[in-house]
């Protein structure tokens, strides 16, 4: 048989025999999970999916006031200061750059909090009493899920600092050319 | 003899009719297409008129919209920007208050769910 062609028939019997192979190896996984745990899972599933949903309230609540709070101090303090600074013929370029990166970094929470509350909504409608495995699995994705949100609201605070010190900077500057 | 009469055509005569299985049809499409906007666009997310959220909603913070407005013109001097640093800070310190989406409410752990007796 020609090599070619026996490369075609081989290639993709390896390719199937490996994704065969990691199938089996990421069902394991979920088989990891033991009775014991599934039991602990069923008989807290009712306390769990009540926290599930509280949870899911207050962070819709959180996301609408950190949301409106956020937007508030770049549109109605950061920008307009930005353009005074800019219109008065002096250099904001530094404060700018930050309010750039902060409009940036608003925009991914959003992002980062629609992810958030999808898996959340996806591990609130599993049954866990019917299926421990997948709604731990859907708990977990939240959880990491929620730590990214938590990330990216530290680094809008963070960035908050950045340009509180850069203003201080920027005065600092100005006073010493008006002496 | 006089014309004679034309029998009326499919559409002629039922176009009552189609006229609301039309008119049911767009209302439907739009629907369709708003909602795929509305769950898409992430203002689902901050929709606190859901069923559900109705508690939560007399809680949002009224004090975000009175946030005031610095003015994007004027001399820059220290007066203005001592003027502007009073505005800022009060918005930094309520950003700060409480550190948002923190604790741990979600592991397993805080949830009675993890492989631990």
């Amino acid at each position: 048989m020609n090599i070619k062609l026996k490369l075609a028939v081989i290639i993709p019997l390896i390719a199937l025999v490996a994704s065969v192979g990691v199938l089996g190896v990421s069902s394991a996984q979920s088989n990891e999970m033991n009775q014991e745990h599934m039991e602990k899972i069923r008989k807290n599933c009712l306390q769990s999916k009540n926290s599930l949903s509280q949870l899911h309230r207050s962070d819709a609540l959180l996301r609408v006031n950190r949301g409106q709070l956020y937007e508030s101090i770049s549109t109605k303090l950061m920008s307009r200061f930005n353009s005074r600074v800019s219109s008065a013929g002096h250099n904001s370029s530094n404060l700018s750059t930050i309010t750039r990166d902060y409009a940036q970094e608003l925009d991914q929470f959003r992002e980062d909090y629609i992810a958030y509350e999808e898996q959340l909504s996806s591990a609130e409608s599993i049954n866990c009493t019917k299926q421990p495995v997948a709604f731990y699995d859907a708990v977990v994705g939240a959880h990491e899920k929620r730590q990214t949100v938590r990330d990216t609201v530290a680094g809008l605070n963070q960035m908050l600092d950045d340009y509180r010190r850069e203003l201080l900077r920027f005065e600092t500057s100005l006073l010493k050319e008006d002496n | 003899m006089a014309a004679e009469e034309q029998k009326p055509t499919f559409l002629g005569q039922h176009r009552f009719l189609i006229l609301i299985i039309l008119a049911v049809f767009i209302t439907g499409l739009l629907t369709v297409i708003s909602m795929s906007m509305y769950i898409s666009s992430g203002a689902a997310q901050l929709d606190l008129s859901r069923p559900g959220y109705r508690a939560v909603q007399d809680q949002v913070d009224r004090e975000n919209r009175a946030v005031q407005n610095y003015s994007a013109v004027g001399p820059v001097n220290e007066e203005s920007i001592n003027e502007f640093k009073e505005l800022y800070d009060e918005q930094l310190k309520r950003a700060k208050a409480v550190e948002a989406f923190g604790g741990d409410p979600l592991s397993p752990k805080s949830l009675g769910i993890d492989a631990a007796n």
